[in-house]
């Protein structure tokens, strides 16, 4: 897929991801590599422009096995954004659909 | 590469990053490899690998930090220095950031330069007058003084000009990382 594309949508992943329960780095990467191909590095700097921008809070939390892991949170401001973001996905994905069923139709 | 190797290079990538804020960011891959070690039974080269490469990783979190500090401080070497870690973030970046940074750059020159020229249009002719008083025009006196009047109001429209030209154009900085962030290279 589209390079571009991708990028913008990753951080949708991200939000959409948080918005239940917190979680690690680790389990954020894996569940969005599950269902798209990404460099999972490329999660991180996402990450940290989102906790910037304060849409993210982080906090340290011990496991069971091992150190304790670093869980990232959403904020209030962080779930306006998601709202905001999953509107404009909607309002995007419906119209490609309705442009691709046209399409398909004609031929 | 092994943990090791890639932590090395990241490191060496950020290098122009604070110490602090390195130390921060290999935390979080060190968390990384370890969950996806012990956890998940995989192995470090595995994981290395779905990362992807390190000097990206870097690039992205240095253009996100000076962006950052543009943000908090629009001077000029900030936003010199988060254009310059935009542009590095690859081809597409350096066509749509260097061509408008060098024409806003251009204008902003060019318009203090004119209103620093309209200014020292009256010292300039007061100079001339005590250096080859037989040359000096009561006409010229009087248009400098005018010119001196247009020279300052530039100047403060330039001061406004600029700052408003460096809050846009950090924010198309920002709108830029946004759309090319990321180094998904499986396109």
């Amino acid at each position: 897929m589209n390079i571009q594309f991708k990028k913008g949508v990753l951080e949708l992943c991200v939000l959409v991801l948080l918005q239940k329960n917190d979680r690690y780095g680790y389990e954020l990467v894996q569940k969005i590599s599950e269902q798209i191909a990404i460099s999972e590095g490329s999660v991180y700097p996402l990450l940290r422009r989102l906790k910037k921008e304060e849409y993210l809070t982080t906090y340290l939390q011990e496991s069971r096995e091992g150190p304790s892991r670093k869980y990232y949170c959403l904020t209030d401001q962080g779930r306006n954004y998601l709202k905001q973001l999953l509107d404009e996905w909607q309002q995007f994905s419906t119209g490609v659909n309705q442009l691709i069923k046209e399409g398909v139709h004609d031929e | 590469m092994n943990k090791r190797q890639f932590l090395h290079k990241l490191q060496a990538a950020l290098n122009k990053l604070p110490e602090k804020e390195q130390k921060d960011i290999l935390l979080d891959f060190e968390e990384h490899f370890q969950v996806g070690t012990g956890e998940e039974g995989k192995t470090e080269e595995e994981i290395a690998e779905a990362l992807g490469s390190p000097q990206q990783i870097a690039k992205e979190m240095t253009a996100a930090y000076y962006l950052e500090q543009a943000d908090q401080s629009s001077s000029a070497g900030n936003i010199f220095r988060a254009a310059w870690a935009t542009v590095g973030l690859g081809f597409f970046n350096l066509v749509i950031v260097l061509g408008p940074f060098i024409a806003l750059i251009s204008v902003v020159f060019a318009g203090w330069v004119a209103a620093v020229a309209f200014m020292a249009s009256l010292p300039l002719v007061l100079i001339e007058a005590v250096i080859y008083p037989e040359l000096f025009l009561w006409f010229d006196f009087f248009l400098s003084i005018a010119l001196l009047g247009v020279g300052l109001l530039l100047a403060i429209g330039m001061l406004y000009a600029t700052r408003l030209i460096s809050k846009g154009f950090v924010r198309y900085l920002h709108f830029n990382t946004k759309l090319v962030k990321g180094g998904l290279n499986h396109a």
